[in-house]
């Protein structure tokens, strides 16, 4: 076996490039490169893997020299309209970093009501400038996804490793359930809980559900997931629309879903 | 087969005998669910006392002990293009089964035909098999029980020794030499005519119990038959392509391998993970073909391999009838419904 | 029965299951000698087992797949698409299709793989000796086929005529085209057909389905006992050769004479993940080399 330290690095001997990597948040928690952060033990590889130009939960400053980008949040300001379109401009690869970046995620619940009174609820007597929380993809060609509210360290340093390596980027197609039974979880439907999991992709290892507590949907739709059953179970369960789509608006991944029920059943 | 009789309270010492043995897995309380009803599942036991070997079904089977979930296949130490594979982690503790039920006896007996048999034997499965100790106990069949129709209501080998509540007495039925030196050293009795009527009282009493039947009668030919009924449509429709099914089946064993780079480079994994013949992959083929893209044929697939393909090939399902898939269905798919309906006009 | 519980570990000789996993899960190594471009999409590798030992137990039949491994990239079933008499020396012909394909698209001469195998039925090559041959592919059907072909090249005696037809979806897309003068010089009669040469203005030969060739052979001999003394060989996807089969069934052509293989994404190859079976049978045991005979039993095959 040939020393480990060598470089320039190589995987299976295809030359293999350090990329440089810059974290963005646009309007967000910043929850997701928090989820970065976690477990030490691996960050030191992650740090070997990429070079970060930029990362404001970890360093000042930060470069405009990078190939790869990481946006987490929603647009929901012109400015930030305009610092996305530099980012794409820059960045070879444009990733969406978590459900707001992906779905519009919480933020974009506050589309449900009227800007005015939304400005007015949120910040009294000092209003800024806001417009309706929207997903990158609606202003950018955005390359890749990663899902999650947060998202899942693993998930992201397995996808990473896989750009950087060139190999293709694969999701899971299944829903949560899927994860939520191999820990061994009674189903929360059994527990008296709503649950999104029959319908939500896969790939959180059934985080919520492995603590009890029902799935939000925020990693968007399975594929196709069969949402007319889902309402069909909460319905019999006692579950109202109303609950439901709740739920389902929650993150925004379920947002073409819920604006054809909407349609459909004259909600709001 | 050798038969003994021990009071209740032996049994607590074949505990403290076999623990220092192994992982003792048996059944526990895991919640009380909606309906205020006991649910229980299968856990490491430390203390006998919180075996509740009066259970219903499990949630989830046995078999994750076995053949779990997730595992590690290989690991790769790589350098260049150079490489080296490194098979995965080693045998851990025996395994021992402190009161399966007959349903999940038989169905660890119907995994053994599929993983221990043919050209190619499953080393890690095997392992815990082999080193494996079960001892059985009886139940009482719930509304969603339907062994009986399967075949698998009584087992018949796959345990080491077998227990049959008696009130206040244990009817031991001793498969196994360990067992058998096990059981030497607890108060044991051999059985008399009267323990024999009472065996046959517990026995026939359950018997009666069973309120769900499936009519297996050449159910093989009727599924060939039906390839084409639109009740698979029906189905289908319900269907969440969730794998719930396959996850709490105890002789579900099919599969999906994943590699993955470790972040240094340098390294990398194999990865088996069981999956599902519902899920919408599972059929994909490179370049995007997917042999079954919709519901219905992934669950009549599901329905075909366990009533007809595993009778063709071994006469018997794979299927114990244990009635979990139907209980854990949120759409509320049945084994016994699914193929009353596919046998439909025929009465 | 016996005591399955051990007692004490030296009765048992220990735990072996890394032992025994190091045999279910072994993979012989084997280098990428070279890499030859076929077409935009597929590239032809050589790969030769690094083991002198394994090189010289590798041996597979026409029509046999394998398992590649790429560590941290994947693992997929593969035809073996060269000759049967080199032993530990295999020729893959592989479109870049997925993850594991693309990967390979990029890798160089020299690396190593990790190949499990071979698996699988094969096309009955000695049963079919004295009698006429009909290789029939579509597209990349021509990979499993070549190894049938090369077969017949290194034994060219045993055979009647052997006629190959071969069509693809367009003149770019034809694999193997520096062979076919090796083909025909063999005596083996090679019929080309494309869907289409809309982009190639330099195509001069036929254009349509393989189906339209098979039908013009058939009336060029019928008459004779043609029909009853020919195997087919049928590779490509399941739309081409179920027409093809329904063809030859009524030029009657025995079923049990036609052999096709089906494509399956295997992830064991022994018959236990589950992913290729065909209704309920193993494609990576009892295939995926099938008589027609058999293939129409199967439900869901085509």
């Amino acid at each position: 076996m040939p020393d480990s330290s060598s470089t320039p690095k190589n995987y299976l001997g295809v030359p293999v490039k350090r990329p440089k990597v810059a974290f963005f948040e646009l309007s967000s928690c910043e929850g997701c490169q928090l989820q970065m952060l976690n477990n030490e033990s691996s960050l030191l590889a992650f740090l070997d893997l990429v070079e970060i130009v930029r990362f404001r939960e970890a360093m000042s400053g930060g470069g405009d020299d990078y190939e790869i980008a990481l946006v987490e949040g929603s647009v929901t300001r012109s400015d930030e309209v305009e610092r996305l379109k530099i980012i794409r401009a820059q960045a070879r690869l444009l990733v969406a970093l978590g459900s707001c970046a992906c779905f519009g995620g919480v933020n974009q619940l506050k589309n449900r009501f009227p800007l005015d009174w939304v400005k007015r609820e949120v910040y009294g007597e000092h209003p800024i400038d806001t417009a309706p929380a929207r997903p990158l993809s609606d202003f950018v060609a955005v390359d890749l996804k990663i899902y999650g509210c947060p998202v899942k360290k693993e998930e992201v340093e397995r996808i990473v490793t896989d750009l950087v390596i060139g190999k293709d980027i694969a999701y899971p197609d299944y829903p949560v359930c899927m994860e939520c039974k191999a820990n061994g979880n009674l189903c929360l439907f059994e527990l008296g809980e709503p649950c999104l999991g029959p319908v939500t992709r896969a790939g959180c290892d059934a985080w919520c559900p492995n603590s009890r507590a029902g799935c939000w949907g925020c990693r968007g739709p399975a594929t196709d997931a069969n949402l007319a059953q889902m309402l069909a179970i909460m319905d019999e369960r006692g579950f109202s629309r109303e609950t439901v789509i709740d739920r389902l608006e929650c993150f925004g991944g379920f947002a073409s879903q819920v604006a054809a029920l909407r349609a459909a059943g004259g909600h709001r | 087969m050798i038969f003994k009789v021990i009071d209740r309270e032996e049994l607590g010492r074949l505990f403290a005998l076999l623990a220092p043995l192994g992982r003792v897995i048996g059944p526990v309380e895991i919640a009380r669910d909606r309906r205020g009803e006991h649910r229980h599942g299968f856990a490491e036991v430390a203390d006998f006392e919180a075996l509740c070997l009066d259970y219903g079904t499990t949630a989830l089977p046995a078999k994750a002990y076995v053949l779990p979930y997730r595992e590690r296949l290989a690991a790769f130490r790589l350098g260049g293009q150079d490489w080296e594979k490194v098979p995965g982690p080693d045998q851990e503790r025996p395994l021992i089964f402190f009161g399966l039920h007959a349903c999940d006896i038989n169905a660890f007996n119907k995994l053994d035909k599929v993983l221990l048999g043919g050209a190619y034997p499953v080393p890690g499965y095997a392992a815990r098999r082999r080193e494996m100790f079960v001892v059985g106990s009886d139940c009482q069949p719930r509304p969603a029980c339907f062994c009986r129709s399967m075949g698998a209501d009584t087992a018949r080998h796959g345990f080491d020794l077998f227990l049959t509540d008696l009130g206040g007495s244990y009817f031991v039925e001793i498969l196994s030499s360990a067992a058998f030196n096990l059981v030497r050293k607890i108060a044991a009795r051999d059985p008399e005519e009267d323990d024999h009527r009472r065996y046959r009282r517990r026995v026939a009493e359950k018997n009666t119990r069973f309120t769900t039947q499936v009519d297996t009668t050449d159910l093989t030919k009727i599924l060939d038959l039906e390839f084409q009924s639109e009740v698979w449509q029906q189905w289908g429709a319900r269907c969440l392509s969730c794998g719930t099914c396959a996850n709490v089946c105890p002789t579900c064993y099919c599969y999906t391998v994943s590699e993955q780079a470790g972040l240094d480079l340098q390294s990398a994994r194999k990865i088996k993970t069981l999956y599902s013949c519902n899920l919408v992959d599972f059929a994909a083929v490179a370049g995007g073909h997917n042999f079954r893209p919709t519901s219905h044929a992934r669950l009549k697939y599901r329905y075909y391999h366990k009533h007809r393909g595993f009778v063709e090939a071994y006469e018997e399902p794979l299927c114990v009838g244990c009635g979990r898939c139907g209980e854990s269905c949120l759409a509320g798919i049945t084994v016994p419904e699914v193929i009353a309906s596919v046998r439909g006009g025929e009465s | 029965m016996e005591g399955r519980l051990v007692l004490s570990p030296s009765e048992a000789g220990g735990h072996r299951r890394r032992t025994d996993l190091a045999a279910f899960e072994h993979t012989c190594q084997a280098e990428i000698t070279s890499i030859h471009r076929l077409t935009e999409q597929e590239n032809l590798y050589r790969l030769q087992v690094v083991d002198p030992g394994e090189r010289e137990r590798f041996t597979f039949e026409p029509g046999q797949f394998l398992m590649l491994e790429l560590p941290g990239i994947g693992e997929a079933p593969f035809s073996i698409s060269s000759s049967p008499s080199r032993k530990g020396d295999v020729e893959l012909c592989i479109r870049r299709a997925g993850s594991l394909t693309n990967f390979l698209s990029k890798v160089r001469r020299g690396l190593h793989v990790g190949l499990r195998g071979p698996f699988g039925t094969s096309f009955p090559m000695a049963s079919m000796a004295g009698q006429n041959l009909l290789l029939i592919a579509g597209g990349l059907g021509l990979a499993p086929l070549r190894s049938v072909i090369t077969y017949v090249q290194e034994n060219r005696s045993h055979f009647e005529e052997v006629d190959i037809l071969y069509g693809a979806k367009d003149p770019s897309q034809l694999l193997f085209t520096y062979q076919y003068e090796m083909w025909q010089a063999d005596d083996i009669r090679l019929h080309l057909t494309v869907d289409s040469a809309a982009g190639d203005p330099s195509w001069d030969g036929r254009v349509g389905l393989v189906t339209g060739i098979l039908a013009e052979l058939f009336a060029a001999r019928r008459g004779g006992d043609f029909a009853s003394r020919t195997h087919a060989v049928v590779c490509g996807p399941p739309v081409m050769f179920k027409s093809v089969c329904a063809l030859l069934t009524q030029e009657e052509v025995p079923m049990q004479k036609m052999f096709v293989s089906l494509e399956r994404r295997m992830h064991c190859g022994m018959g236990k993940c589950c992913r290729c079976n065909v209704g309920s049978t193993y494609t990576c045991l009892s295939g995926p080399v099938f008589d027609y005979w058999t293939v129409m039993n199967l439900k869901e095959a085509i």
